[in-house]
């Protein structure tokens, strides 16, 4: 919607580095729940539609201990590895009785845990709106270059977030245990007769999932407050897009893919304005996700692989 | 050629059945429907979960408060049951709820039905088998304004067209060198907003200098704030709800952009001050306005011995000891339910539908336990908005950095 | 060719005593239900129409799509401009564009077959991009166009009615009014029947009409091509099944039967917003498959039947009376039905992996095996 507008030129160099840079920072939190959704699917051949809300859980969990006294870094420690251990009663528990079920079967199971943590949250805390303490996890200082605003807490999420991918990275190319969760979701049988413990390992991949999936919640908590029920639900949507763009089993990707689209998704609104004063027709402000999902979309088709996922020939 | 034989035994079955056993209809019911000597069943709908979930406390602190007032003896005699169902605020569900607790229980009227499209989808429908559609829970204006064409529906908060327009004649009056941004709900509510706004602004909306709208499926609008601040505004409207208002303070404050700033009613509830605050080092709240027409819960200095809230907590205690007392919109749904009882009341020893709507159409009360004190809650031949009054309301920060909403000046009449 | 076998032929006498008995029931259903329930049958109806579509595509063809609530979208809306017309438009003080045919007010039958063709039309050019997208990636493309669509078709306000959507109350004759004593005259018949009866009737005739087609297109050489891309797109390639008209085709088919069911659900419900279509319903549809069974259309109707009565039973269990006093608190309790409507999800799939298609093929295996 356009009324006067008081500004008397197009969007300068300044506003559009900020807007790159706020654009970073939310894609921070989508890469962060993509690398979630990335992990799991790479350790277990599932996509865990649930991993939006058990993070948000998993917030929960971590601002109850907070609430009952604990420091933030100590409540922060504590909920990863109640998450971790979630994760793997989560896989033993609720996916084993069907893991030889169609895929569908099992999408769709997950989409029933979606619900279940959902109602959950809501149930435990109500939808009532909560804060962790400020300056958590990161100083929310700022400063100014050049007219651009820099605030501390985004460049901390980022920096977890690189770290992430390289760990993980790291993990999957040069540990054992990396080789063996890799292993178990691709060639189950042959694990077995080398020893792996494959339903261990699909346990310790939804554990490792459901911890990844905890820092990203807390984060999000953080950069997008406030904490409530419904907080994940659309950084999933984002975080799915981004993992799957980047290529299901690539950690880089989904990296690339959720500072994509963070970036894309300002862009599109900052130059709505501009491009409706130019003459385009449409008002693009109120249309930013479906036109970066056509971005997206096109993309994928010219590479129907994502970005960095291995593409697989087939020659018929 | 067996195929085509089974298709054709198969229709011959299907027709053969269906003209045998087409049920015919039937007249309708002569009596009111939902009222008996001791029982009256009025029914609506509310988001309980989804997205809007938080909004469900507006059903049920008035079945709270209706219960309260069944300990005492209903009215008249008549114990009122409120049910209540999930639309998950999707207006095509709230059109078949309603039709299911008109026609299947067949309830004496509709009441508190949340959501202004929701409220739209049920509108034409509700009046033309006239049933009422009493106190919609929504502020658009047209639920007020368009009584003559739906002689059976009535709103009950002030509209938010109304709300903005008190912005922006305060302005208009005490900051003449206003530059306005707008930070949107990009929908008809937002929409709304601006629009009553403008009205408010006369001569002045040329002062808008700045607008963005943010969607639902929006994450965060920390975008949207940053452009707001290239526009240099000195005020900013907030025109949204609680999730993306409390954004707005902090992203303001983070990004640096000091305006004085604005935020609607629906967003202003204390915790979100309190949380938008960020513990004190959020200097931006400090000042911020909105307007009030309801008891704050989380006031307690104000109210301390106040017999309105005081029955509040009470009833709050007995009848919802699960819910939150400091949640505004128990408040709201306790005052709805107060004026409902009211109008019972005034509808006689027997009621009808239309003899409640004829009480609705003459509101003249004073005593709402449950808003500000002043506040009359009256309607008449030519006006359908119960609520009219508000006062304008400044986040005051003290000494110690603890925030309350100080209201100030006289009652304004919201213009309709 | 010989003579099947006593057993399958036995088989087939069973199937053929199912679907008579299925038509039969539906058709004199009504006479047992309240007028209210039969309208809740006519919503199971729309679901159970848009299930065989999606089933075609995801069950048949192994082509996931998140997205086909968009298509319900497209033929809501469809149907009811159609409905409305320029006319009814101009009396919700809407103006659309000259350019845009929407004609002058439609009969509501009418409009069902052209909002199922433009859906299927949309569905085709939505399948050609989506040839060369597999799996997790169809996923998210379908994904994208369910929770893209409601926001696009709210933007050009003066067709669509923004976020309020479109009224079709009294836009047309007063059938769509709803109102208990507005009685529907059925022409052929020479009879009056109730609002709600009619739209049950309109729902399943058109459900019926819908699971023949479905029947006929899946017993041919469109089926077998489907199943062949579902079990080995390599395998069918080399068969010399054309993957892309067949992928297409289903992709097509399936949105077809989503339009024709969004314009039921204009019809149904008298209004359209984008606020009806929105993405929990295409999820919706797909765990309304996947519980149906995939890839057979005998639980086609349990899927319905969950999708519409499981919220419908989470609520009632909530009402007062029916659960001891603590039990009753927690299942009112915001958040429970959420939890309550996931644990049965799993439970159910626990139960019936494959679905109740699945479970009954196992349950009639010995009737319809050969010894």
């Amino acid at each position: 919607m356009r009324l006067c507008d008081g500004r008397t030129s197009g969007t300068s160099v300044a506003e559009l580095l900020q807007q790159v840079v706020i654009g970073l920072s939310s894609g921070a939190i989508y890469a962060l729940l993509a690398l979630a959704l990335v992990l799991i699917h790479r350790a277990t051949g599932v996509v865990n539609f649930a991993q939006g809300e058990m993070a948000m859980f998993s917030a929960y969990v971590a601002w109850q201990l907070v609430q009952w006294g604990s420091p933030y870094w100590v409540a922060f420690g504590g909920t990863l590895v109640l998450s971790f251990a979630g994760g793997l009663l989560l896989q033993r528990v609720v996916m084993r009785p069907v893991e030889n079920a169609p895929v569908l079967t099992i999408v769709i199971v997950t989409l029933g845990l979606l619900l279940v943590f959902n109602g959950l949250a809501t149930w435990l805390w109500s939808g009532e709106v909560r804060t962790f303490p400020p300056n958590r996890p990161f100083p929310t200082r700022t400063f100014d270059i050049g007219g651009v605003v820099i605030n501390v807490q985004d460049l901390g999420i980022i920096a977890v977030t690189l770290f992430l991918v390289a760990g993980l990275w790291a993990f999957f190319r040069f540990t054992k245990a990396g080789l063996a969760l890799r292993a178990a979701a691709l060639y189950p049988e042959s694990s077995r007769l080398v020893g792996i413990r494959v339903g261990w390992m699909l346990g310790v991949g939804w554990g490792l999932a459901a911890a990844l999936g905890a820092v990203s919640g807390m984060f999000t908590a953080a950069a997008f407050p406030p904490l409530e029920p419904t907080m994940m639900q659309a950084v999933l949507i984002y975080a799915f897009a981004a993992a799957v763009f980047g290529g299901i089993d690539s950690p880089l990707g989904a990296v690339v893919g959720g500072l994509t689209l963070g970036v894309l998704l300002n862009l599109v609104g900052t130059y709505a304005d501009d491009l409706q004063d130019l003459g385009f027709p449409v008002d693009l402000e109120g249309l930013r996700l479906p036109v970066a999902f056509v971005f997206i979309l096109v993309l994928l088709v010219a590479r129907p692989q994502g970005l960095f996922g291995r593409a697989s020939a087939r020659r018929v | 050629m067996r195929r085509t034989g089974v298709l054709i035994g198969v229709i011959g079955v299907f027709a053969a059945a269906l003209a045998l056993a087409l049920p015919a209809a039937h007249g309708r019911e002569t009596a009111d429907p939902g009222i008996t000597r001791t029982s009256i069943l009025i029914g609506g709908t509310t988001p309980l979960s989804g997205v809007a979930s938080a909004y469900a406390s507006v059903a049920r602190g008035a079945e709270a408060y209706f219960k309260y007032v069944n300990a005492r003896g209903g009215v008249n005699g008549r114990e009122i049951t409120y049910k209540y169902l999930d639309d998950q605020y999707n207006a095509s569900i709230t059109v078949q709820q309603t039709r299911q607790l008109v026609q299947q229980d067949q309830v004496f009227a509709i009441f508190n039905s949340l959501g202004t499209e929701h409220n739209l989808a049920i509108r034409d429908y509700l009046n033309s088998i006239r049933v009422p559609q009493i106190f919609a829970a929504t502020g658009a204006r047209t639920f007020g304004a368009d009584f003559r064409k739906y002689p059976w529906t009535i709103g009950y908060q002030p509209s938010y067209t109304g709300e903005t327009a008190i912005y922006g004649r305060w302005i208009q009056k005490n900051k003449k060198n206003a530059r306005i941004a707008i930070l949107y709900q990009n929908d008809d509510y937002g929409k709304e907003l601006i629009n009553g706004l403008r009205k408010g602004l006369g001569p002045m909306s040329s002062r808008i200098v700045m607008t963005q709208g943010y969607e639902v499926t929006a994450t965060d609008i920390q975008s949207q704030i940053a452009r707001l601040k290239t526009s240099r505004a000195n005020t900013f409207m907030i025109f949204a709800t609680p999730r993306y208002s409390i954004q707005s303070f902090i992203y303001a404050n983070r990004l640096g952009w000091k305006p004085r700033i604005f935020v609607n009613s629906v967003a202003s509830a204390s915790n979100l001050m309190e949380i938008a605050s960020d513990a004190g080092h959020n200097k931006r709240v400090n000042g911020t306005m909105s307007i009030q027409f309801l008891k704050d819960p989380t006031d307690s200095t104000r109210w301390a011995g106040d017999a309105g809230m005081k029955l509040y907590r009470q009833v709050m205690k007995k009848y919802l000891p699960r819910g939150n007392a400091n949640d505004v919109f128990h408040v709201y749904s306790m005052a709805s339910a107060f004026s409902f009882v009211e109008a019972l009341r005034k509808a006689g020893k027997n009621p009808t539908r239309s003899g409640v709507m004829a009480a609705l159409a003459k509101l003249d009360s004073k005593k709402n336990p449950f808003l500000i004190p002043g506040v009359t809650v009256k309607t008449g031949r030519a006006d359908r908005f119960p609520i009219e009054q508000v006062q304008l309301t400044r986040w005051t920060v003290n000494r110690k950095g603890d925030g309350r909403w100080v209201r100030f000046g006289p009652l304004q009449r919201v213009p309709s | 060719m010989s003579r099947p076998s006593n057993s399958l032929l036995l088989g087939r006498g069973v199937r053929l005593a199912g679907v008579a008995a299925f038509v039969v029931g539906v058709a004199i259903l009504p006479r047992f239900l309240s007028d209210f329930r039969a309208s809740e049958f006519a919503r199971v109806g729309i679901f159970f129409i848009a299930l065989i579509g999606l089933n075609i595509l995801t069950g048949y063809t192994g082509q996931i799509s998140l997205g086909h609530g968009a298509f319900m979208a497209l033929g809501g809306y469809t149907s009811a401009l159609l409905i409305a017309g320029r006319p009814g438009l101009e009396l919700a003080q809407l103006d659309p564009p000259d350019w845009i045919p929407v004609g002058n007010g439609m009969k509501d039958i009418w409009t069902i077959p052209i909002a199922a063709f433009v859906a299927g039309l949309f569905g085709f050019l939505v399948g050609l991009p989506a040839l060369r997208l597999r799996g997790l990636y169809l996923a998210l493309a379908t994904f994208a166009l369910a929770v893209s669509l409601p926001i696009v078709l709210r933007e050009p306000e003066e067709l669509t009615g923004g976020t309020n959507g479109l009224n079709l109350f009294g836009t047309t004759d007063d059938r769509l009014t709803g109102a208990l004593d507005n009685a529907v005259h059925i022409p052929v018949l020479d009879r009056d029947i109730t609002f709600n009866d009619w739209t049950y009737y309109l729902v399943w005739t058109t459900a019926l009409i819908g699971l023949a087609i479905a029947w006929f297109v899946l017993r041919g050489r469109s089926g077998r091509a489907f199943k062949a891309i579902r079990d080995s797109e390599v395998a069918a390639a080399s068969s010399g099944v054309s993957l892309a008209s067949y992928k297409t085709l289903a992709f097509g088919i399936s949105a077809a039967y989503a339009g024709a069911a969004g314009a039921l659900f204009a019809i149904v419900s008298t209004i359209v917003s984008p606020g009806s279509f929105p993405v929990f319903l295409s999820i919706q549809l797909l765990i309304g498959v996947v519980i149906a069974g995939l890839g057979s259309l005998g639980g086609l109707v349990f899927g319905a039947l969950f999708l519409y009565y499981l919220p419908v039973g989470i609520q009632e269990l909530s009402e007062v009376g029916r659960l001891p006093d603590g039990l009753q608190d927690a299942a009112k309790s915001p958040g429970m039905p959420s939890v309550i409507y996931g644990v049965v999800l799993i439970l159910v799939l626990f139960v019936l992996p494959r679905g109740a298609a699945g479970f009954l093929r196992r349950l009639l295996s010995p009737l319809t095996n050969r010894l």
